[in-house]
């Protein structure tokens, strides 16, 4: 029987994300733009994921779209899924331990329960950008780095300045306080990390902390997030060169599903 | 008249309560806003008035109420505000203001403020010690001083006939819309959660005895078809008030029926009937409101064995439905204090649940789609 290809597309709020997979085991591509739903993103991302795999639309046997935007590939995607169910996929093909899921995204935190390579609970940030990757965005302009510097910046603190972590308004007003006083951008963005990840903490905690712990979604990159987190929920937290693309992989991994039925 | 047919009509009036409004007042009809929650609307028909409630707004930004509210008041009454003072409901003859709630109680002198000599303002105090004599007292003298002003606007006497009459087309009325929830169960495929909610929306906007002959009706129509073979999942709806079409189209896109709801605006309005029977009638009114339990407004004596939660825990199981969707409106403080008990009797009951922040003014559902969409997921692994 001849290979199955399936393509993830996960279009997020900030950036879009492509996965190829060979019969759901082996990936042979992955692109990634950094602009979301809405925009050109998504099909620049499609692009470069069909011209790396050097494949055309009709080689794949099966699309699936997730995150925010996934509702806008209509005639593009053969079918769309919550990035919460994904992110859950994904996580299992990467750690097949995995019980607990923290995704970090542009606009929202979700923490995910699994059992048996299954979502069985979740819980979603409220409706506040506080604890997301735009509140980091936003914080990173005002202190005039770059949101990939954070981590590297962060680990250089060497004293507590302490940032709310209720609201990025009122976050962002907080740091142009301290900016005003003459507080090291070190310690600030120290501040900043620990205030996400007492955020995403008192979120994770509703759902209950079960090892492993896997974090994923483009702030898992952000290496300060990810030591301030392991401090506040005292475990080992688990990430993956290939958490920007945990979204698509997910969906990738569901298309294979649909795909392997219909094969048969 | 066939399903559809009906189904239109109540949409229509669901979504319009500026048009009822009008057409009473064309017919010479007086109207009278009933704010939430448990006004005894029995009074306002027995004074051959129509009461109209007034549950905010889907389509409408705050603007003109600001001048009056605290920005921590929920978006239900500010936007009832709103639509008195930006020219939808100031064609009302008097609006009753229950207090029940820790928002209500001072917006009721917001209202009385911001509305000067246009209307009257009926000010109600439900007691929340309901139960006993003196208790059940209060409630009448309360009752008495509604009754009173509705006198003046309608200028004639209410009846204790009036009074027994209207309890009787009133409980009509509640039976019919607890039947139509249990038919709206059994016939899913038809019945869809923006059908359902528009449906039982319509009561608030109609005289309750054209509702119910209505409703009859649809009732009639629905009993007439199989049992519908329902292949996706069930859910029963929880919090104060979830009318927004374009959130409860979510659940649709998902395959996602309403089995029962535990909504104030939808079930919780009409769980409890007032006796026939009673030679007071005002005391069978107020023993009615002495008899509602299961509240998150109201006094619980036995709260601390967490009745209610475990009351929704089994509804969501004798339904058959396989979790819950709580809508938390936003700066609702008496669902925000008893969401803990809720969640405890949900998790000891095994029963997954989500909590939706919701407000009126929210326009983009993007964020509550995708989690009724991931809630749909696990649902379907429980099934």
């Amino acid at each position: 029987m001849s290979a199955i290809y399936t393509l993830g597309i996960d279009v997020g709020s900030t950036a879009s994300k492509c996965i190829i997979l060979k019969d759901g085991t082996e990936i042979v591509a992955k692109s990634l733009v950094d602009v979301g739903t809405g925009t050109s993103g998504p099909q620049r991302a499609i692009e470069a994921v069909l011209a790396e795999a050097g494949m055309k639309k009709e080689d794949l046997h099966y699309t699936l779209a997730t995150g925010y935007g996934r509702n806008s590939l209509t005639g593009i995607a053969d079918k769309q899924m919550s990035e919460l169910s994904c992110h859950a996929k994904g996580a299992c093909f990467l750690f097949p331990n995995v019980h607990t899921v923290i995704d970090i995204g542009g606009q929202d935190v979700k923490v995910l329960h699994i059992e048996n390579g299954a979502m069985v609970n979740f819980q979603m940030n409220d409706k506040c950008a506080a604890g997301t990757g735009r509140f980091l965005d936003v914080m990173a302009r005002v202190l005039e780095v770059k949101v990939e510097d954070l981590g590297r910046l962060g680990a250089m603190s060497t004293k507590e300045v302490g940032i709310s972590s209720t609201c990025t308004v009122f976050a962002e007003s907080e740091v142009i306080s301290q900016l005003a006083m003459g507080t090291d951008k070190c310690d600030i963005i120290d501040g900043i990390h620990r205030s996400v990840a007492g955020r995403v903490t008192g979120l994770a905690h509703r759902v209950g902390i079960v090892p492993d712990v896997v974090m994923t979604g483009g702030v898992a990159q952000n290496s300060g997030i990810v030591n301030a987190l392991k401090k506040q929920l005292g475990c080992e937290i688990h990430t993956s060169p290939l958490t920007q693309y945990n979204g698509a992989l997910g969906a990738a991994l569901f298309a294979y599903q649909v795909a392997a039925r219909k094969a048969k | 008249m066939s399903i559809q047919v009906l189904l239109d009509e109540f949409k229509a009036v669901a979504s319009s309560p500026k048009q009822q409004l009008d057409n009473f007042k064309a017919q010479g009809k007086k109207v009278i806003g009933v704010l939430p929650y448990y006004a005894p609307e029995e009074l306002v028909y027995a004074a051959g008035l129509v009461p109209m409630g007034m549950w905010g707004s889907n389509t409408k930004n705050i603007s003109r109420a600001k001048e009056y509210c605290a920005t921590f008041y929920c978006t239900i009454a500010q936007l009832a505000l709103e639509m008195l003072l930006d020219g939808t409901m100031d064609q009302l003859d008097g609006i009753i203001t229950p207090t029940i709630c820790d928002t209500l109680r001072p917006m009721s002198q917001n209202y009385r403020v911001s509305m000067g000599d246009k209307m009257p303002v009926i000010f109600l105090a439900h007691p929340q010690n309901r139960f006993a004599p003196w208790g059940l007292q209060f409630t009448i003298d309360q009752y008495t001083s509604v009754k009173t002003e509705l006198e003046k606007i309608a200028g004639k006497e209410i009846t204790n006939d009036d009074i027994n009459n209207a309890i009787k087309v009133y409980n009509k009325s509640r039976a019919v819309r607890r039947e139509f929830v249990k038919l709206a169960n059994d016939h899913c495929d038809i019945i869809k959660p923006t059908i359902r909610s528009a449906v039982l929306k319509a009561a608030w906007f109609m005289l309750k005895d054209e509702y119910t002959e209505k409703l009859e009706a649809l009732n009639a129509e629905l009993k007439a078809l199989p049992v519908c073979d329902w292949q996706g999942t069930k859910v029963v709806t929880s919090g104060i008030i979830c009318d927004n079409p374009a959130l409860l189209a979510a659940f649709e896109e998902n395959n996602v029926a309403i089995a029962a709801d535990d909504v104030a605006h939808e079930s919780r309005a009409f769980l409890w009937d007032a006796a026939e029977d009673e030679a007071d009638a005002m005391m069978a009114l107020a023993k009615q409101f002495a008899a509602i339990d299961y509240e998150v407004l109201l006094y619980d004596p036995k709260s601390a064995e967490n009745r209610r939660g475990e009351f929704v825990a089994n509804m969501v199981k004798e339904s058959g439905a396989q979790g819950l969707v709580l809508f938390m409106q936003q700066f609702c403080d008496p669902e925000e204090m008893e969401y803990p008990y809720l969640k405890k009797a949900l998790d000891d009951a095994g029963i997954p649940h989500i909590k939706l922040g919701i407000d009126q003014q929210m326009r983009d559902f993007g964020q509550a789609r995708t989690a009724i969409q991931a809630f749909a997921d696990v649902l379907e692994l429980n099934k």
